[in-house]
């Protein structure tokens, strides 16, 4: 089935068309939502609200349109969304601070079970800095270093999903790795991994 | 090349964001400064992050989970609907009512109780004056004295 012939057979509320995107396109929408909210089992959650979403207003959707521009669309928005109401970190707590919680954590669980090997959970502690780094960054920084990275989506295609021009979307991204990398610098000097 | 501008393109360097002639300056600093090149190395390994989270296999209960949450959400939004019609509609009706009640029991108790006429005679000839010079003296001078 093409991406047309899904969207034509799910307008008219096709079963096995729904099944089809589904399919063809979970990955995409796990891996973006979890590239913005850095939680397997949220990402799934919110994903499955995504495809719920589409399902619905499907019929709003226009046939020159990129079905991949507008799952990227939803699942950004919905992701969003997602961490505004979830919003946990403590607006006095600094983002040092913030990494030193979540990987002492991450020590005591790995002291408990003994058997974890000490590779990884050094790569769980740096996941938590790199997650914490990325979710400290401005809304729209956050979006296009996710599209970028996680889904490896050209200056144009962010440019696309975003509603934004290309050189938006460059200097968006310049200014997120700039912050990421002041960030992982201090954490580096500050030894908190 | 010093350590400072090093650390100020580093993380372009190790995204490949950079032209070959930088490129070749970082390279060259990073093979003579024991630093920054521990730093560089700690840095890739921590970008390298994301490349080992993209999901590469699929859940497979991804679709039922969806399917069974669609079919919730349907009954959901029926159950959401008989809410919306119980706080809209019933609601309302019954604090009018509850309201309408509450303003002709006041009026009831309001009205003065009906006693025998001779008792309720005797009780306006004592009051009633007294009331009345209440009402002809003005506030203002009533507050003066
Ligand atoms: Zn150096």
């Amino acid at each position: 089935m093409s991406e047309a012939e899904i969207i034509e057979q799910l307008k008219s509320g096709s079963e096995p068309a729904f099944k089809q995107l589904v399919e063809n396109y979970q990955k995409l929408v796990v891996n973006t939502c979890f590239g913005m909210v850095h939680n397997k089992h949220d990402a799934e959650d919110i994903a499955q609200d995504v495809f719920i979403e589409v399902y619905r207003s499907v019929r709003k959707f226009r046939a020159d349109a990129k079905l991949s521009t507008w799952l990227y669309r939803i699942a950004v928005n919905r992701s969003l969304n997602f961490i505004r109401d979830n919003k946990k970190r403590k607006w006095f707590q600094s983002f040092e601070d913030s990494v030193e919680t979540k990987t002492k954590a991450l020590q005591n669980l790995a002291a408990t079970k003994s058997d974890q090997p000490g590779f990884q959970l050094e790569n769980q502690q740096r996941a938590v800095l790199l997650h914490e780094a990325i979710s400290a960054l401005p809304k729209n920084q956050k979006v296009a270093f996710t599209l970028s990275k996680y889904e490896d989506l050209s200056y144009s295609e962010i440019a696309e999903v975003m509603d934004l021009s290309v050189s938006s979307v460059e200097s968006l991204l310049h200014r997120a790795k700039k912050n990421l990398q002041k960030k992982l610098y201090r954490c580096y000097k500050k030894k908190c991994l | 090349m010093n350590c400072k501008t090093l650390h100020k393109e580093l993380i372009f360097f190790l995204e490949g964001d950079l032209p070959l002639e930088k490129r070749e300056q970082l390279e060259a600093h990073l093979n003579e400064c024991p630093d920054c090149a521990a730093f560089a190395a700690d840095i890739k390994k921590t970008l390298q992050v994301t490349e080992n989270e993209k999901s590469t296999e699929v859940n497979p209960f991804f679709y039922t989970r969806v399917k069974a949450k669609l079919e919730n959400n349907e009954t959901q939004h029926i159950a959401a609907f008989e809410n919306v019609f119980l706080r809209k509609v019933l609601q309302p009706v019954l604090f009018s009512i509850l309201l309408i009640i509450g303003v002709y029991s006041g009026i009831k108790i309001g009205q003065p109780a009906p006693v025998n006429v001779f008792s309720s005679t005797q009780f306006d000839q004592e009051t009633v004056p007294y009331l009345n010079e209440m009402e002809t003296e003005s506030i203002e001078t009533f507050l003066m004295e």
